[in-house]
């Protein structure tokens, strides 16, 4: 490509990184530093971060937020990495379908799910009826499964819907490695499981890590999956209360900033282990290596593994789907009278149908964005020859390491009247501009690296050949490059626009008014409101669920088509 | 149908100097070869051609029409690619038409354009095939057809027979010449293969580090090699050291540590002076085996022979160094021993280089 061509939009795009990423973040670290004197002067003051951890109840919040991150992570890695090498080592039966099913917990926003594990799990839920009625508890001393429907729980929320990141980490990452390796060390008579430790594991360790850090950070940060649970103690919760004394107070600032920074800490440090890896060097691999076909018990094995996993993701899933055609349900295994009618009240409800068109609106648009910027990022990272390319490449990735709710509570720091953000706010106080921006920059990491990972995929001879047929750049683009990438975009795209629709931090913050509710904000709304508003929030969640199946089953028939995109 | 003519050509990759001001014309009609070991730029000046690398300095011409600037899809020079780089998203007659439909070219004509170069290149009936449905050989002919269906200017091919097996090789480097020469183009073809440069080139270039070695016909660089690396890339060679002693008739005779050998000089404009340092190339065939002394003769024992059924190759140890000579349909084997052997060259085959 022209030299000028990828100056240009290396500009274009910092700059629009510059002004709606690194600004809006900024501003919250500024404001978590910036003291006001007796004379109205501004001045750098450490006090607002000193009060945070010298007041024990802020503290507590810090710590739970940190522990939920901790034990997510590993609750996501117990069950992520026996998956992913299971996959990796064995074909086994029904393993494509199967492998499709235990990516479904991405289907549900976690705070919805954990509705569903409540009513499954709580001390008057349908396990432990089921208990009660085999005779194995006692009706009088029920056990809470969920210790008292807090920290496990959100624990367990947050592990089952975020192992499907780690699981395509890891497994992408195993299958990138040269079969070659594991190969000779075979060849110099290694036994299968000492080459795991000593080829496999260190070689996989940077897809391990970069997963990891992103399960982290977004468990560190999760916020629905604490509101659901009623837990207020923790550092997202405290930071949502906080905003409705937005302009004095400066504790949500500084919470946010300290937030802001484990979060990017962590992203850096998983960045170093990676770019210490042998890996970063090491030739592509020339084949693939192929899956050792097993039988009998031991295929069946790894089947009901899989199937197992999948079973108990499903759980808050069976939960919500359970509870939107529930009549009554109290105390029993299953519900006493199913009934339809939520799904008709649903319809009726002023809520519903327009928070369906609004997420509709918002997540198509923020994708159809994230798509044109991020493809033009990724030819300029895969093709281009200038030296900053690596610079941008690493300034689009940051989105991952900087939490949804720091971002969000920058945006709506940001479009109060007055400050620099206010123009993206329609004439009616519509956040529809705000929240495209928000969900598109938050987005762009996975839509750029699925292109980069197409781009570099595809030999640029192809393109060359497209040139010196008669193509221009652009025909080129569109008549090779697009359609041989077009998979890997469509993947990328529907991955962006699934998370778009479940985005929870910008869709509570940044919304505000009623009529303008994406879905996530609609089914929190309605879970607090009385009567029958957990029910038909469990609906609605239904159909959210429902229509991004077909979305993820749209994207693993196209990534299938070339490549095994959700085998990964 | 054009020439080419390429002006002091310079091209950097940092500090690395892939091309060192390479100059060189290619006449319209030509089949020219770039020969040279891997890294010596053949690629990268083909690419230059095609527009694909801008040189760091230097111009490019195609007739009169400079195109140093041009970008790649202006300049009407096809390419068929080492690895081919046919769309795996299009089928063997999508493929072929692209160009065609780049260039506006009705429908109708582009389906018989198409038919058409599907014939010559011996694929009728193809054209609804998916790539990956085509042999190694059946692809690198759609990639022909591709860049023929253009009617390109000029034919640029990158090892385009690299992937394919031996026997094919040698049946595709006629097809493409005979494609070439029917339709009139000027064809630069970049290789490592010298066997294919010899066989198919009308002239050709070889590249060494970045700057040219030699340009001639096959049998100019074979037979009067002006370097001892050309010597050396194009066919075997025997390598001797010596210094000149004198003229005799024109020929250049030298003095070895293993005696005096008469031969003379492949460049026109030079010859040594008594007592100037040169070197020696003698071809293995033109090594005779004989059993009594003789003019223009080396004593040597033969230490080791491989009998490759049409021509046995021996080691000769001789005062001046290990010989290698090649003897073809040979009637008497000799075995390695101790006895002593005669080695003799014809004048003409002794080739006296600086050294």
């Amino acid at each position: 490509m022209k030299r000028g061509t990828a100056i240009t939009i290396s500009l274009i795009v910092g700059i629009l990184f510059a002004v709606f990423f690194i600004y809006p973040a900024g501003m919250i670290v500024k404001q978590a530093f910036e003291g006001l004197r007796a004379d109205g002067s501004r001045t750098f003051t450490l006090d607002f971060v000193a009060t945070v951890f010298r007041n024990p109840i802020y503290q507590e919040g810090l710590w739970n937020a940190f522990l939920v991150g901790i034990g997510s992570t590993l609750a996501t890695l117990a069950i992520a990495f026996p998956l992913a090498l299971i996959g990796h080592r064995y074909d086994f039966f029904a393993k494509p379908a199967l492998g499709v099913l235990v990516l479904a917990p991405m289907i549900l926003p976690p705070f919805v799910g954990a509705v569903g594990v409540k009513q499954m799990l709580g001390v008057n839920g349908a396990f432990n009826s089921l208990l009660i009625d085999l005779g194995m508890m006692s009706s009088m001393h029920p056990y809470d499964w969920l210790a008292n429907g807090r920290f496990t729980g959100m624990v367990l929320m947050n592990a089952l819907h975020l192992y499907p990141i780690l699981y395509m980490n890891i497994a992408a990452a195993l299958a990138n490695l040269d079969p070659a390796m594991e190969q000779a060390a075979e060849n110099l008579g290694c036994p299968p499981w000492k080459r795991f430790f000593r080829i496999t594991l260190p070689l996989a360790m940077p897809g391990v890590f970069a997963g990891a850090s992103i399960v982290f950070i977004w468990a560190f940060t999760e916020l629905g999956v604490p509101l659901v649970f009623d837990f207020a103690r923790i550092a997202p919760v405290q930071i949502f209360d906080g905003l409705k004394g937005l302009d004095k107070n400066p504790i949500p600032y500084a919470l946010t900033a300290i937030l802001l920074v484990v979060a990017a800490g962590v992203f850096a440090l998983s960045k170093l282990v990676m770019g210490r890896s042998p890996l970063g060097t090491a030739p592509r691999p020339k084949g693939r290596s192929a899956a050792l076909r097993i039988g009998g018990w031991k295929s069946a094995g790894c089947s009901l593994f899989f199937l197992t996993v999948f079973l108990i993701a499903a759980i808050p899933h069976l939960g919500v789907l359970l509870l939107s055609v529930t009549g009554r349900w109290y105390g029993t295994v299953l519900p006493d009278e199913l009934t339809l009618r939520h799904y008709h009240e649903a319809l009726g409800n002023s809520l519903v149908v327009p928070s369906i068109q609004n997420s509709l609106m918002y997540a198509g648009c923020a994708t159809l964005l994230a798509l044109v910027i991020g493809l033009c990022v990724a030819w300029v990272v895969v093709r281009s020859d200038l030296k900053s390319r690596g610079l941008l490449d690493s300034v689009v990735m940051l989105p991952l390491a900087v939490p949804g709710l720091v971002m969000a509570f920058g945006y709506l720091a940001l479009s109060q009247e007055g400050k620099a953000f206010h123009f993206l706010v329609g004439a009616d106080g519509s956040p529809f501009l705000l929240i495209v921006v928000a969900y598109a920059f938050r987005r762009m990491p996975y839509i750029v690296r699925s292109a980069v990972a197409g781009l570099q995929q595809s030999n640029p001879t192809l393109e060359e050949a497209a040139k010196s047929l008669g193509a221009t750049s652009f025909r080129t683009l569109r008549r090779v490059s697009i359609p041989l990438i077009g998979a890997n975009l469509a993947a990328g795209s529907i991955l962006a626009f699934a998370f778009a629709m479940l985005e929870v931090s910008d869709s509570l913050i940044l919304a505000q008014q009623a009529q303008h509710y994406p879905i996530t904000k609609a089914i929190y709304t309605l879970l607090s409101t009385l009567g029958n508003g957990t029910e038909l929030a469990a609906a609605l969640g239904v159909w959210a669920m429902v229509f991004l199946s077909v979305a993820i089953m749209g994207a693993a028939i196209l990534g299938g088509k070339r490549g095994g995109l959700f085998k990964v | 149908m054009e020439s080419i003519r390429a002006q002091s050509i310079v091209k950097s990759f940092g500090d690395t100097r892939a091309l060192d001001g390479i100059s060189l014309e290619i006449e319209h009609g030509e089949l020219f070869f770039l020969l040279g070991a891997s890294g010596c730029g053949k690629t990268t000046l083909l690419r230059c051609i095609a527009g694909l690398e801008t040189p760091t300095s230097g111009s490019i011409y195609f007739g009169e029409r400079e195109v140093t600037k041009l970008p790649p899809h202006k300049r009407e020079a096809a390419m068929v690619f080492q690895s081919y780089a046919l769309w795996p998203h299009l089928t063997v007659g999508q493929n072929i038409a692209f160009g065609l439909e780049e260039r506006k070219v009705p429908r109708p004509e582009i389906k018989q354009r198409v038919a058409e170069v599907l014939e010559m290149v011996q694929l009728s009936g193809f054209g609804e095939r998916a790539i990956d449905q085509m042999s190694g050989g059946q692809q690198q002919r759609v990639s022909l057809a591709r860049a023929l269906v253009v009617r390109p200017k000029c034919l640029l091919l990158d090892e385009p027979l690299s992937n394919l097996d031996a026997q094919l090789r040698v049946e595709m480097r006629r097809e493409i010449r005979r494609i070439v020469k029917e339709n009139g183009l000027t064809g630069i073809y970049v290789t490592h293969d010298q066997e294919e440069a010899l066989a198919m080139a009308d002239r050709m270039a070889v590249l060494t580090r970045g700057q040219i070695g030699q340009i001639g016909t096959p049998e100019q660089i074979y037979r009067t090699p002006q370097s001892a690396y050309v010597a050396h890339f194009i066919g075997e060679t025997n390598l001797l050291a010596g210094n000149a002693i004198g003229m005799s008739d024109g020929y250049v005779v030298v003095e070895t540590a293993a005696g005096r050998l008469t031969g003379r000089t492949s460049d026109s404009n030079w010859s040594p002076v008594a007592g100037e340092a040169v070197q020696l190339s003698i071809r293995p065939e033109a090594w005779r085996l004989q059993d009594t002394e003789g003019d223009n003769a080396l004593a040597g024992t033969i230490v080791e022979r491989s009998y490759l059924g049409q021509r046995i190759q021996y080691w000769v140890e001789t005062a001046a160094g290990r010989q290698q000579v090649v003897e073809m349909n040979p009637h008497l084997i000799h075995e390695p021993s101790a006895a002593k052997i005669v080695l003799h060259a014809r004048h003409e085959d002794v080739v006296v280089l600086k050294p």
